[in-house]
This record gives structure tokens, sequence and C-alpha cells, in this order.
């Protein structure tokens, strides 16, 4: 199974440096997911110089790795992928969550102003999505259920329109 | 004499601004209505064009894309939506049915405060030229507002757009109606943008039910994105 890790095109060294440590690892080879890919956007790795190119692939902990610089169509690995982990930003998660496709999300905090934790709490109190902390990422991929999260409903461009169809007088 | 001038002078401008917000409430329909979207760059733009691409674009015509001078990521997104849409609809291409403006920035991320203001004025008056001087000199659209239907969602130069609309009408000249939609990354607190232009805007669209305050002026019409 694939593990399918985006910062977009942000900068967060802790989620990427997370992702590729010892418990994170063991703990999704565990669970089953054998293959791992991450955009790891503008996030440098300080731990191991070699992930700082355009792309590389490793094998660790009995998981194939490979990490992107930026991948031109993250649409594609998303499609691929059995579960998501990804920074909080909302362009992200309502693509993810569109697509269907499992999520747990981990808001950024050394971002000033932060809303990414707001965002993410409010939709998983509605159940869309699983939110976490960088310490906490590996316990929560343990007793991650995909089956237990809420489908979050498709867009539904009519409730735009109509809003500006009676403000503009055509209803 | 003076003091009865000055009296009468401040009524009139409080009359007019607490009034020019609903003074072209719901126009009669025209077939078409045509519209200004502003892009405001990374999510605000992808959340504006989601937006305007649930809009009927024979209805919605012609289309006016604001975007900020270097802005290319928005600019390419902009023509993508229209091609879509006119595969979709199988509008022709030969007349284009939109356009893009550039203005430039406010305020750039991180910019020193100091040298904000210069770059402010700037964007202003573009802006001023866009919304009030270009409709005066438009050939046989005399009294026409530069577009009927404003569509803002952010961050700084929406703020600057939304000032000279309001300037326009505080002098009496035609303006558009102007819809601000607060992006769906904010659910329990406006964003700057939000906040000020929350007194100056036909409608103020919020996505999450938290923003909805007891008898506050936003509307909620849950996610439209």
């Amino acid at each position: 199974m694939l593990v399918f890790v985006t910062v977009g095109s942000t900068r967060f060294d802790a989620l990427v440096e997370a992702s590729i440590s010892e418990p994170v690892l063991s703990t999704l080879r565990d669970s089953g997911y054998d293959r791992l890919i991450i955009q790891r956007g503008n996030s440098v790795i300080e731990s191991s110089e070699e992930f700082n190119g355009e792309s590389c692939t490793i094998q660790r902990h009995g998981v194939d790795i490979e990490i992107w610089r930026f991948k031109p169509f993250i649409q594609a690995e998303c499609e691929q992928a059995d579960l998501v982990i990804s920074h909080a930003g909302s362009g992200t998660i309502l693509d993810v969550l569109r697509l269907g496709k499992p999520l747990i999300v981990v808001p950024n905090p050394t971002l000033l102003d932060n809303h990414q934790e707001e965002l993410a709490s409010a939709l998983q109190i509605l159940g869309h999505l699983k939110a976490t902390s960088i310490q906490d990422l590996a316990s929560t991929i343990a007793s991650f259920e995909p089956r237990d999260l809420v489908p979050f409903p498709p867009f539904d461009g009519t409730k735009f329109s109509k809003l500006v169809d009676e403000e503009m007088g055509f209803i | 004499m003076s003091t009865c001038t000055t009296i009468l002078v401040l009524l009139s401008l409080f009359f007019c601004i607490r009034h020019t917000r609903l003074a072209s409430a719901n126009p009669r329909p025209p077939q078409t209505c045509s519209i200004a979207i502003f892009l405001g760059s990374g999510g605000h733009t992808t959340e504006a064009l989601k937006l305007v691409s649930a809009l009927d674009f024979g209805r919605y015509s012609p289309r006016t894309y604001i975007v900020s001078k270097g802005d290319t990521f928005s600019a390419q997104k902009a023509l993508a939506l229209e091609h879509i849409k006119a595969a979709d609809h199988a509008f022709s291409d030969d007349q284009p049915q939109y356009k893009l403006l550039f203005i430039p920035r406010a305020r750039r991320v991180h910019q020193s405060l100091l040298s904000t203001p210069p770059d402010a004025v700037k964007s202003l008056l573009a802006c001023m030229r866009i919304v009030a001087v270009r409709p005066l000199f438009k050939k046989g659209a005399f009294r026409q507002p530069f577009v009927d239907l404003l569509i803002l969602n952010g961050p700084g130069t929406c703020v600057i757009l939304c000032i000279t609309i309001f300037l326009n009408r505080l002098i009496g000249l035609p303006s558009p109606r102007v819809m601000y939609v607060e992006s769906f990354a904010r659910v329990k607190s406006l964003s700057l943008s939000g906040k000020l232009l929350y007194h100056f805007t036909d409608r103020f669209v919020v996505q999450w039910p938290g923003l909805v305050q007891p008898g506050g002026r936003e509307i909620y019409r849950g996610c439209l994105v």
C-alpha cells in the first residue's frame, strides 16, 4: 500500500523529517504500507543531505521511499495513494478530501497567526479527516481507521451561483 | 452660515455612508451581467476561480480578471478556466468574453512597512483608473459602472479595490455591487481583509457557521468551494 506525504509548495521541515523517522516508518510498515512518496516542497531535510535534490529514492525500515521536491501532477499520486498525510493548507485538504482519500493532517505550528489548526480541528469534528501533531504522528497512523471517516460532500456550484443570481436580481 | 453648511455636508456624507451600501440593491435583471473578480494569488486565486466556475458564463459576461502585476500563476489559472468553459459551452474563442487587467501590488509578503505606503498609492491610482476614470470615457456607456458585480476574496490589494468603489459611490459615480467571500480556511475568525471590508461590501459571505454573529450581515450557505 502507498502513502503520499505532501506539504504543497510550503516549507514544513518537521513533517518531512518525521515521515522518514524510524517510529513513523516502522508504524507504516506494520500497518501494511510498503511505499512512501513525499513531496517536500521547500522543506529542508537536515538529517539526510542526499534527500535535498530534485528527487531521491531510498529504502528504510522496510519502506520504499521516494522524495520529490515538486511533483508536477500530485493528483496522480493522491489517486494512487491509500493514505495521504499532509500539512493543513485548505487547498490541499479540499483536493484530497474531494478525491475521497483517507487523510491525516498535521497543522504547521511554526506559522504565525495559525489558522491551520482551526481548520484541521473543525474538519476533524465533522469526521472528514484526522488531525494530529508531529509528536503523535506515529501513534495516529497506528490507530487510524479510514472506514470511520465521513465522506466530504462533492463540490456544489449551485450554492454560489444561486447567491449571485439573488444578488443581481435574477432570482 | 458656514456652520450650517458644515452640518449639512456632514449629514449628507453620513447619509451616503449609511445608504450607499443599499442604494442599488437588486437591480432589475438585464440579459447579461458583467463581472470582475480579483485574483489575490495562491490559495485566494484557487478559491476565487472555483467560485467563478460555478457561474453561468452565458449570463455573467463579459468577465474581467484583475490580477497583481507579476502574478503569472493567477493569470494562467484564469485563462485555463476560460478555455475549459469555452470547450464546455462551445463558445467561440474568436471574440473572448473576458479580459485580464493587471494592477500593482499594494503590499508584497514580508515587505517592510516603510515602503508600503508608496506602493499602496500606486495600487490605489491604478484601481481608480479602472473603476472611476475609464468608465467615464467609454463610448456609448455613459453612467455605466465598470462592471455590474465585483467579487473579492482577499488579500491586501482587494481592500484597495474596495476603497476605490466606495469613493466612487461617495461622489455619486456608477459603481458595481461588491461581494466578498471569506476563505474556506477561516473557521473562527475573519481575515484582516474580511475585517476591514465587513461594512463596505453589499454582500459578505462566510463559509463556516462559527463566523455568523447574531444580527450580523454575513451570509452562510455552507462550503462554497
